[in-house]
């Protein structure tokens, strides 16, 4: 493989070697060294509410199948059967109570314990040829969540997902806990584009200076009030963690005015009030700053915009989520749901799904501005040319690395993380400083895992999996959060 | 009242009626169907008789008695 350490070095240095937006081997590496170690976006609990509901997500080439099993617990099985390997489950959302695999018949409970083993007793001679007991679907070496939100990590020893998000969990909550009963998640819209992954995830971190020029046609149409040029460079952009975001600064007001401003009813505003922390308040009712895009490394993004709807000057914002998931080196699949407060009224619901839709999702506004530039970017980095070209992603740092604004004081942001105001790329070199981070630092093997057997080579895992229930190291599953709906449980 | 029958020995284990009637059937740690229950209600009378149609081995029975 050849030596990287340039590329990273050049990255460092905020110098972006152009070509590292589509290259095969930085892909290889990129697969090997992020996705299989950092903390992946999978689903939402909404979306697997009541016990046997499952979406299958995956990350890159593998397929997870994310259920809420009978007794509440959410779990990912890897969607690989442990017969043959066939795909397990081959629907993209449902509720099922077992999984059967449509190859030769064994089936699973949604809790991934195998249930159904055809003649196990005539084909292997029973549990002397085949262990069957404690067998079960392969369960995401982690899994967690955050307010609702579920992560899966392939490194067993990942850090916690919560020490992972890091202070960027302060910023999290103005998407995700708006109320005590957070959010509900619909779709995902899903589409692929010819477009390295990086791309959108860097531009939702904090490209602010793409606004006013990419969307020019959005303002003047009057459809989006903010993105005018100047209120872009009075927003600030923050980093806190292993995410970053953008904002924007409101007009005069406390923090009740500036959410109405933004258009939210005051029984959401209530709530908000109580659900958030002193400091958060202070950010929006007293900073004035108010969230927008944001990223969390490596591939999860956040909207937060208020659009004008119909034809009056009233404003109605909405919150999407959404996921680069990586298809090739040239190729994104991107995942985009809608959000909003669960305990939002309905009426507030539809106008700001109807927002959200206009403005992203495979059909939204901004989007098709968007992907016609990553596009293009991608192809032009795969040419030769492309290898000699150190793009200059220091906006905002001078050749010695000072400030050309200095960063706002804790008096004037109180949110965790680092803030500027201005134009400037510091939430783009910090997500791909994380990313040089993750390239140079080799992944050790993971232990392989044997099916029904006793005997050479077989690791420590596999021999708790066997154990089934009692082992000391139970797949990880998440804790049953009881929900008003009664269990039902449904056949696949 | 119907009453759901099985015939233990003749099981396989394919777990057809799990799939079927989960709430009537199961399989245990050996392999071999489990009944959760016997007396069979109206309501679960059509899932318990396409259990018994999709046995492969033709274990199970239903009884009305
Ligand atoms: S379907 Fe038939 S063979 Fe399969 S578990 Fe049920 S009773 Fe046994
Ligand atoms: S591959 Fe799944 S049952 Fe054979
Ligand atoms: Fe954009």
């Amino acid at each position: 493989m050849t030596d990287q350490s340039a590329v990273l070095a050049d990255v460092r240095r905020g110098m972006i070697p152009a070509h590292i937006y589509n290259d095969q081997e930085i892909f290889t590496l990129e697969k090997e060294r992020i996705f299989s170690r950092a903390w992946v976006f999978v689903a939402h609990e909404s979306e697997i509410a009541r016990a046997g509901d499952y979406v299958v997500r995956r990350v890159l080439d593998d397929s997870f199948i994310v259920t809420r099993d009978e007794a509440g617990e959410i779990r990912a099985h890897f969607n690989m059967c442990l017969h043959r390997g066939m795909q397990v489950c081959r629907a993209e959302m449902g509720n099922a109570s077992h999984f059967r695999c449509p190859y030769h018949g064994w089936s699973y409970r949604n809790d991934g314990r195998i249930v159904g083993l055809p003649f196990h007793q005539d084909a292997y001679g029973g549990e002397a040829g085949f262990k069957r007991k404690g067998q079960r679907l392969l369960p995401a070496p982690n899994l967690d969540s955050h307010n609702g939100m579920i992560f899966i990590s392939l490194d067993p020893d990942a850090l916690p997902l919560r020490d992972f998000l890091g202070d960027f969990a302060f910023y999290l909550d103005y998407y995700t806990k708006q109320s005590p009963s957070g959010i509900e998640m619909r779709g995902p819209q899903r589409w692929r584009v010819k477009a390295n992954w990086k791309i959108g995830a860097e531009n939702f971190a904090g490209d602010m200076y793409h606004t006013p020029q990419t969307h020019t046609s959005v303002v003047e149409i009057g459809l989006f009030r903010e993105p005018k040029a100047e209120k872009r460079k009075d927003g600030c952009t923050y980093w806190a963690g292993n995410g970053g975001g953008t904002t924007y600064k409101l007009p005069d007001g406390d923090l009740e005015e500036r959410l109405s401003y933004v258009g939210y009813p005051q029984e959401m505003i209530e709530r908000m009030k109580t659900s958030w922390s002193a400091e958060q308040c202070r950010v929006i009712g007293q900073d004035g700053f108010m969230i927008s895009a944001a990223s969390v490394f490596p591939n999860l993004s956040f909207v937060h915009n208020w659009p004008r709807v119909a034809d009056s000057d009233d404003v109605l914002p909405f919150i999407s989520v959404r996921q680069w998931q990586p298809i090739s080196e040239n190729e994104t699949e991107i995942l985009s749901w809608f959000a909003v407060d669960a305990e939002a009224p309905e009426e507030f619901k539809a106008l700001s799904y109807k927002a959200y839709l206009m403005c992203f999702g495979s059909t939204g506004m901004f989007e098709q501005d968007d992907v016609e530039n990553w596009v293009s970017l991608t192809n032009t980095a795969a040419g030769s040319m492309a290898r000699r070209l150190r793009l200059n992603s220091r906006m905002g740092i001078l050749a010695d690395d000072t400030e050309v604004i200095p960063a706002l004081t804790a008096e004037q942001f109180a949110g965790p993380g680092s803030a500027h105001v201005g134009y400037s790329e510091y939430n783009q070199r910090e997500l791909l400083a994380r990313w040089a981070d993750h390239l140079e630092r080799p992944v050790t093997a993971a232990a392989a895992l044997h099916v029904g057997t006793t005997g050479v080579g077989e690791d420590r895992r596999a021999i708790a999996t066997r154990n089934g229930a009692d082992a000391s190291d139970d797949p990880p599953a998440l804790e049953h959060v009881p929900s008003e709906d009664a269990a039902e449980v449904t056949g696949a | 009242m119907a009453v759901a029958k099985a015939d233990f020995e003749a099981c396989q284990g394919y777990a057809n009626c799990v799939m079927a009637a989960p709430t009537v059937y199961d399989i245990d740690d050996d392999g071999t169907v489990v009944l959760l229950k016997e007396q069979i209600s109206e309501e679960e009378r059509s899932k318990v008789e396409e259990a018994v149609k999709s046995c492969p081995v033709s274990a199970l029975s239903i009884e009305d008695e």
